[in-house]
């Protein structure tokens, strides 16, 4: 074909004169990126050096992998003020620097330095993502408490984290689409295609944070402004050859370089960086899925109580209360979780926990997927089990309202904690399974629990033969005797569960 | 005249095998898009061409040759399988090699292979945007209906958690409307249709990909559009794989053809015809009817001052009282009188969920008994309300589509309704409170960061 004949240099060399405003742009463009590629805090550091890295949590490299500029905690402008401020930062700088450096023709290898930054920035970010998803443990499948709350006692953010999780393996195909995202940008001919890869599949998560009030819209818009750096000097190029059907030389800003030791120290940084990041990673997120998913509790429950009940009979200090929805004293269904949880439905308003119940919690208690934007009457309680004696000490998950409320409160009243848990920190460990037990895990539960507050607690009996009848008795968390009949339901639901589900119970 | 921004490939020559191949895909794709299935026109016959409405174009736009298929269903214009596929796939083998055994002469087909391409884009453009436009004005994903946001998550299938979980964002709904609108339009043009075909990779990619995960009815036809898809990326495939990832120059797409004289009318009075009918006009029509309302539900209202959510207060069947249960499988646990004629009742009995996942527009509104499929737990009668005599002439959405009874209804002074009658062969009387419920849903819209008792 005539078009491959024609004699041109294929790689065509970068300007070596800039335009003045190009020259402008791009000390802006390099201030503001290196300051948003940069962690300002400081807990980043220290956290590096004292994760345990014989003995991994996902959570570590996840840390490592996920930052964004934090000065102002997010508040102000949809939570972009951080972003204004690195953005008048850099005009100021690249102001300075322009009036400093008037002799300068052209930035060509620091332009491509930059762009290295940027894609490792954005790759080890959007991989740290991927990876939740890719074993699919973001969004956790609904527990049996969710499976019987209304479609309309749920928050729009719950409501699409739970349309995820219903088809685990679509949520492995959308991490997979970000894990190649990722690795596409690791490596210079295939960079734009991971760039162009990123930017779309970011652009739609922007847009359904927006829309679902899904919180993380700052941290998705941050790959797809990077993205958008990376595509943006290919846009009048295929502007160029497909708009205007004109023949197209692409610019190559690639630098060779010729230092042995720097030859050396690119490949093992590169490398490093991508065994740590896609198979130390892979690792430690296996480990996750199968023991510990970070969502859920990973202790198992108690396992002929687990399912779902409604309440058959119901006395609180010895008078027994019918059935009545407008009843809220009484409670409805009762459900027993895989896991360490009992939650049972009362008409009766209860501050919500409106957070997505994300976050890295180490103990059990504090993992609330179950209940974060969950309404509906349902109150969510953490058990230790004292099976011997067939006991259940109940702590309620929900801390009666949402981390700012809890913030201003805390810092209003300093209560003295009155809190006593049953299990030792020695027996708390030994509920999980030991290769889930990771270094950041023991240490969080040691931490987690020194920070404990009041909750409210129950302490109930519990006894069946079959398991097709439980009866609960003890007392409630307003000191109450309660007597509780359970009656199983095997009930058939319209969802078919998924095949690919996290966790050993 | 080669230049080396219009390098001239028209007189090169195609190895063997290259024609072979292009052969059977050309008849391939012919096949797939040229309509000559008969059923098409059996269909096309039936429109009311002097009351033309967005769902005849859409059901014309969704043109798929289902040769394998032999029956006619009356209103359901039907839909291709893989096994269409396979036959297709069968006859361009035959004919691909057949015409190569005949013709020993031609030495390449760029001119064919570019008319096939243009076959594809319009094909391809059409069938996106009539997706587009129900998306842009929210219609394929509708809000959930009160019976909905009071049915546990657990009773509904994975499809219709899907279709509700979009329902309730309108605004993202049209910016996902307004993407495959736009690559829909991009495909129209010459110069565009390369960006459009790799959006709708991406985007009906991913729709594909959900019609398989939550088990949606669409997984062939949007497959078939992404092959569409696939086939103008390839295309274009040598110059921007050129341009992005072996950063080596890349020559553009020249047109093999000149289109000149009656050539250029035709030319022209197709695109505008295609414009005209399938952007204009059906993206007109589909707003008139976005206005009246979601085609989903039916357009009958409802009763006036009854809509809303309802406890039952008491209830008796055949004269005998039942108290209120969760556990009983007779006793009606609520009552929801929807905005169109439609009420439900919570009952606690499971029935197999009717699964009708196929994207479609009924042929009446609310035909496709959108609220009652996918869905278990609740009880779904349509109604045709006599407001003098005070009765409603029940329908069962449920099961039968039959008529179900009749039940008077008499709002008391105390804000509650009396419902009385004969349901299913039961003779019932409940007493509904109003339930004037406050859903995390609607309540949470202002944001998270408040706090919320509910």
């Amino acid at each position: 074909m005539s078009a491959t004949n024609i004699s041109v240099d294929a790689y065509s060399q970068p300007p070596l004169i800039w335009k003045p405003y190009q020259k402008v742009l791009f000390r802006i463009c390099f201030i503001f990126f290196i300051l948003m590629s940069i962690p300002e805090n400081p807990d980043w550091y220290t956290q590096v050096f004292t994760f345990d890295w014989t003995s991994l949590h996902y959570r570590d490299l996840y840390d490592i992998a996920r930052f964004q500029p934090s000065l102002t905690r997010g508040a102000g402008y949809y939570g972009y003020a951080d972003w204004l401020i690195l953005l008048v930062v850099a005009v100021f700088g690249g102001t300075i620097w322009s009036l400093a450096d008037k002799r300068r023709n052209e930035y060509n290898v620091l332009y491509y330095w930059l762009t290295v930054i940027i894609r490792y920035r954005a790759a080890i970010g959007i991989i740290g993502f991927a990876f939740t998803k890719v074993l699919p443990v973001q969004m956790p499948y609904p527990s049996t408490g969710i499976l019987n709350t209304n479609f309309g006692d749920l928050t729009a953010q719950k409501i699409y984290w739970l349309s995820i999780s219903i088809v685990p393996w679509y949520q492995v195909f959308a991490g997979v689409v970000e894990l190649t995202a990722g690795v596409l940008l690791f490596f210079r001919k295939t960079a734009t295609l991971g760039a162009i890869i990123l930017f779309g599949a970011l652009g739609d998560i922007v847009y359904v944070n927006f829309a679902y009030d899904g919180g993380v819209h700052v941290y998705s818009s941050y790959f797809v402004l990077f993205a958008a750096f990376l595509i943006a000097k290919d846009i009048p190029k295929i502007y160029n050859l497909l708009i205007r059907e004109r023949y197209t030389i692409p610019v190559n800003f690639n630098i060779q370089i010729r230092q042995r030791w720097l030859q050396i120290t690119r490949i093992f940084l590169k490398t490093g960086v991508i065994v740590l990041f896609l198979f130390v990673f892979f690792y430690v997120q296996l480990n996750n899925f199968i023991y510990d998913p970070y969502k859920q509790p990973a202790a198992k429950g108690i396992a002929k109580l687990r399912g779902y009940y409604r309440v058959k009979e119901f006395r609180l200090n010895n008078v027994s209360i019918p059935y009545s929805p407008q009843d809220s004293l009484r409670w409805q269904d009762v459900t027993f979780e895989k896991w360490t949880t009992l939650s049972f439905k009362q008409n009766k308003p209860v501050v919500l926990d409106l957070s997505n119940g994300g976050g890295s919690p180490m103990r059990d208690i504090n993992r609330t997927f179950e209940l974060a934007g969950v309404a509906g009457g349902r109150r969510v309680f953490y058990y230790e089990a004292d099976t011997v004696n067939q006991i259940l000490y109940l702590q309620d998950k929900n801390k009666g309202a949402n981390e700012f409320a809890l913030a201003a409160k805390t810092a209003l009243k300093k209560k003295k904690s009155s809190y006593k848990n049953f299990l030792s920190d020695q027996q708390e460990y030994e509920l999980l399974d030991h290769k889930g037990l990771t270094g950041r895990r023991r240490k969080g539960i040691t931490s987690e629990r020194a920070q404990e507050t009041d909750r409210n607690t129950m302490v109930l009996n519990y006894s069946t033969t079959d398991g097709k009848e439980v009866v609960l008795k003890g007392i409630d968390e307003h000191k109450d005797s309660v007597y509780v009949v359970l009656q199983r339901l095997d009930k058939k639901y319209a969802l078919k569960p998924g095949k690919l589900s996290a966790g050993k119970y | 005249m080669a230049t080396i921004d219009q390098p001239d490939r028209s007189g090169a020559e195609w190895n063997g095998w290259q024609k072979v191949v292009f052969r059977i895909i050309f008849i391939y794709f012919s096949l797939q898009i040229v309509p000559l299935d008969w059923k098409y026109y059996l269909h096309l016959a039936g429109v009311d061409w002097l009351h033309l409405s967005f769902r005849d174009i859409f059901n014309i736009a969704k043109y798929t040759p289902q040769f394998t298929s032999s029956v006619a269903h009356g209103q359901d214009w039907g839909q291709a399988g893989f096994a269409d596929w396979g036959f297709i796939f069968l006859l361009a083998l035959v004919g691909g090699l057949f015409w190569s055994w005949r013709d020993k002469e031609r030495g390449n087909y760029v001119r064919l292979y570019y008319y096939l391409l243009v076959l594809v884009r319009y094909r391809l453009a059409i069938g996106v945007i009539a997706y587009g436009f129900l998306k842009v004005f929210a219609l394929q994903a509708p809000y959930p209906s009160v019976s909905s946001l009071n049915t546990p998550y657990g009773d509904f299938t994975s499809w219709k958690l899907f279709s509700l979980s979009l329902g309730i964002v309108p605004g993202y709904q049209s910016f996902l409307g307004v993407v495959e609108l736009l690559a829909g339009l991009f495909l129209l043009f010459r110069k565009t249709a390369p960006v459009g075909a790799i959006i709708i990779v991406f985007f009906t990619g991913n729709v594909f990909m959900s019609n398989l995960a939550y088990e949606g009815g669409d997984v062939v036809y949007s497959f078939y559009l992404v092959v569409l898809a696939l086939f103008i990326v390839v295309y274009y495939a040598e110059q921007i794989i050129n341009l992005l990832i072996l950063a080596q120059p890349a020559a553009p797409v020249i047109v093999p053809i000149s289109w000149s004289g009656s050539a250029k009318k035709l030319r022209w009075g197709v695109k505008s015809m295609v414009v005209l009918v399938f952007v204009v006009f059906y993206g007109i029509s589909v707003y008139g009817s976005a206005v009246k309302g979601n085609y989903h539900f039916s357009t009958q209202p409802g009763l006036k001052g009854l809509t809303g959510l309802y406890t039952v207060n008491s209830f008796s069947v055949n004269g005998r009282v039942l108290p209120a249960s969760l556990l009983d499988s007779i006793r009606w646990q609520d009552v929801v009188f929807e905005k169109w004629a439609t009420l439900s009742i919570k009952i606690n009995t499971y029935y197999s969920p009717v699964n009708d996942n196929r994207e479609g527009i009924p042929a009446q509104d609310g035909g496709d008994a959108f609220e009652s499929t996918a869905t278990t737990g609740r009880h779904y009668y349509s109604y045709q309300a006599d407001t003098v005599k005070k009765v409603l002439i029940l329908r069962d959405l449920t099961h039968s589509g039959e008529n179900a009874g009749q039940l008077s209804y008499a709002p008391q002074p105390d804000s509650t309704v009396i419902l009385k009658g004969n349901v299913n062969g039961k003779v019932v009387e409940a007493i509904l409170q109003k339930n004037n419920k406050k859903y995390l849903l609607k309540a949470s819209e202002k944001g998270r960061r408040g706090s919320l008792k509910l």
